[in-house]
């Protein structure tokens, strides 16, 4: 299955639920990205009220009744920790500064507006020495406290909540690296269980594959197919039926009509035989010696469509002698000579002697008329599983041996004797035997036609 | 010599009774089994000529019958060509040949004299190619009524090729022959004797020649004039 063939079901589907998984994974991660930011910023903010919440606390009013901040040594010991980390000042209703750490932040402060009892975050950049410049984000808020109402400002650096973001952009990356070996995963998965789910479809196809002219009776198994194609492999099924039939109908017509003309013909030719004359009446017993020929290839033909040979072990050597035997009194009579040069083991193969010695007087009678008079046809029977049949005619031109083994086909200005039967027999029986039948050019002109069979299994 | 032929199919029948009837012999024809049994059980016939589908059945069976029962009336089987299996099984049955239909009259009448040349059948003694003319007892040859001297292995080549002619004779059987008389033999014994034989039937300018079938054997087939 190739990438490019969008064609095909199984990729087109995994493609499309592979985009699908994905899609609904990145969204997700998306909103469980967004949702932890959200999260870490509203702790942020939650953190920094506790701070102001803290620092209220810890406004005392001292003996001359002035509002002072008396942290406890806990937090004191945090604020000194990180002066630039984490700010404050506290203002008292006036905007008087009470206490900021550190004091520049206090300076700044001194110049805001008043703080009101909602809090309000702002950004601020700027505060403490130079070289520490850094960004602080931060809270003002009115408070009571036990010295009065305070504003209190607090804040702390952007960067202090950067464990939280670095986990959460370490999570967002790990995830977009995890995205496209997820797009891989599902689609090699998505393309497993798919051809799994296919498989039987791929099964029929494979069996549809060999239905054919000579193999008419195959159907498609029904079972444990997906429902949704069963229908459709239950009419081609019918559909095969009623080929077969029309087939089985047509091949029935072909024997019968060819065996319904023997007998008439049978007596047409004796009848013709028992006739005294020259001419004429010789000029008919040729076509109907043409005729009985076209009748009995015919029936060849039918029997090879027909049915299935039945094989058996067969020794090329045997088959070939007794097709030399029986037809070299014809040859004789055809004023050409005919020879066996056999093989000096038996040369056994798979076949069905009836048919093999078909197509061989086929081949026989083939070269035997297109060799000249007083020529010989040599049949030689090879030891790896070959017959071959040479003679000593024109040879067959290279354009025309494709088509000299299609039914009635003749040459071009071809001497009407034959029906063009003759060599499709031939080829359609060493097709039945898995084997082949070739065509070459003779040494000393004429053709040699090989009749190649497959070994034999020991 | 009287022949019974069994065929069901009347012009045929009537041509087979034509041809066999110009060859000189007698003729009687029958168109079912049931009829072919009676005619055999009451006249001596020298051979039957026998078509495997009748109307009443397979002429095998008749066959069948025949055989045990002790009559060994020399029998020619015709058969179609699509029935293969039957020549086996006709032979097996105890037919002593067979004919494909369609078949030559010429060729009918040539397997039927060969039937009764057989050894004990009714051609016994002479037999005939052209103008050659062989008596299987003296074993003396004949051309144009000129007797031709043979020594008797190729008497013996001569007589077999008789026999058998028209057919391909395979040259193990004729070696077979000539064992008979010389128990060494030569491995190009055959084809020796076949190549003084046919020169001696050209000299004496015989209507019949041999020809060779190489890698088979040889047949002798009667000059067309």
């Amino acid at each position: 299955m190739s990438l490019g063939d969008f064609r095909s079901l199984q990729l087109r589907l995994a493609v499309r639920l592979a985009i699908l998984y994905v899609a609904v994974a990145a969204i997700a991660v998306g909103i469980l990205v967004y949702q932890a930011y959200e999260t870490a910023g509203s702790l942020n903010d939650r953190e920094l009220d506790l701070r102001a919440e803290d620092l209220a606390h810890a406004m005392v009013t001292d003996s001359a009744g002035q509002p002072r901040l008396d942290l406890p040594s806990k937090l004191a010991a945090a604020y000194a920790a990180a002066p630039e980390d984490d700010l404050f000042a506290i203002r008292d209703a006036n905007g008087r500064v009470i206490a900021a750490s550190p004091a520049e932040f206090g300076a700044r402060v001194g110049k805001w507006p008043p703080a009101k009892s909602e809090p309000s975050y702002f950004r601020l950049s700027g505060v403490g020495p130079e070289e520490v410049g850094e960004n602080y984000y931060g809270l003002n808020v009115a408070l009571r406290t036990s010295a009065g109402p305070m504003w209190i400002s607090v804040a702390r650096t952007e960067g202090s909540d950067s464990l939280v973001k670095s986990l959460l952009r370490e999570f967002v990356f790990d995830t977009m690296w995890v995205i496209p070996l997820l797009m891989l995963a599902t689609l090699g998965i998505g393309v497993v269980v798919i051809r799994n789910g296919l498989k039987p479809v791929r099964e029929i196809s494979q069996k549809a594959a060999s239905i054919g002219p000579d193999a008419t009776s195959v159907r498609l198994p029904q079972h444990s197919l997906p429902t949704e194609i069963q229908p459709l492999v239950v009419s081609i099924n019918r559909a095969l039926d009623r080929l077969e039939k029309g087939f089985a109908v047509q091949r029935e017509f072909t024997a019968n009509a060819a065996h319904e003309l023997r007998t008439p013909l049978a007596i047409v030719t004796s009848a013709l035989e028992t006739m005294d004359g020259d001419g004429e009446l010789k000029k008919l017993r040729t076509d109907v010696a043409r005729m009985n020929r076209l009748v009995e290839q015919l029936l060849g033909v039918a029997r090879l469509d027909a049915m299935a040979l039945e094989f058996d072990t067969v020794d090329l050597n045997k088959v070939a002698s007794s097709v030399v035997a029986t037809m070299a009194p014809w040859a004789i009579a055809q004023h050409r000579t005919i020879a066996f040069v056999g093989s000096d083991e038996p040369v056994n193969v798979n076949g069905n002697v009836h048919a093999l010695e078909d197509a061989l007087r086929n081949l026989v009678e083939n070269a035997v008329l297109h060799t000249p008079y007083g020529a010989e046809v040599t049949v030689t029977v090879d030891c790896d599983g070959r017959i071959e049949v040479s003679d000593h005619g024109s040879g067959v031109p290279r354009k025309d041996r494709e088509n000299i083994f299609k039914r009635f086909w003749r040459g071009p200005g071809e001497r009407n004797e034959g029906a063009g039967l003759g060599l499709a027999i031939v080829s359609e029986t060493m097709r039945a035997h898995r084997g082949g039948v070739s065509i070459a050019d003779n040494p000393g002109g004429g053709a040699t036609f090989t009749l190649s069979f497959p070994s034999l299994p020991a | 010599m009287r022949l019974l032929v069994v065929e069901d199919e009347p012009r045929i029948s009537e041509l087979i009774k034509a041809a066999l009837e110009r060859a000189e012999f007698v003729v009687d024809t029958v168109r079912v089994r049931a009829d072919a049994r009676e005619a055999l059980a009451n006249t001596p016939y020298d051979a039957a000529i026998l078509d495997l589908g009748l109307p009443d059945g397979d002429g095998l069976d008749l066959l069948a019958e025949l055989r045990p029962a002790g009559n060994h009336i020399p029998v020619l089987i015709l058969t179609a060509r699509d029935a293969v299996e039957q020549r086996v099984l006709g032979l097996d049955a105890g037919a002593d040949d067979y004919l494909v239909k369609p078949f030559a009259m010429s060729e009918l009448i040539a397997r039927t004299k060969a039937l009764l040349r057989r050894p004990g059948a009714a051609l016994g003694t002479t037999l005939k190619a052209g103008n050659i003319v062989f008596d299987t007892i003296g074993r003396d040859a004949s051309i144009a009524g000129m007797p031709l001297q043979l020594p008797r292995r190729e008497a013996a080549i001569l007589e077999h090729l008789l026999r058998r002619q028209g057919r391909v004779v395979p040259k193990s059987v004729l070696e077979e022959k000539l064992y008979g008389i010389d128990t060494e033999l030569e491995s190009n014994a055959v084809p020796v004797h076949v190549h003084h034989l046919r020169r001696k039937l050209q000299e004496a300018r015989a209507s019949a020649e041999i020809h060779t079938v190489r890698g088979i054997g040889y047949l002798l087939v009667e000059t067309k004039t």
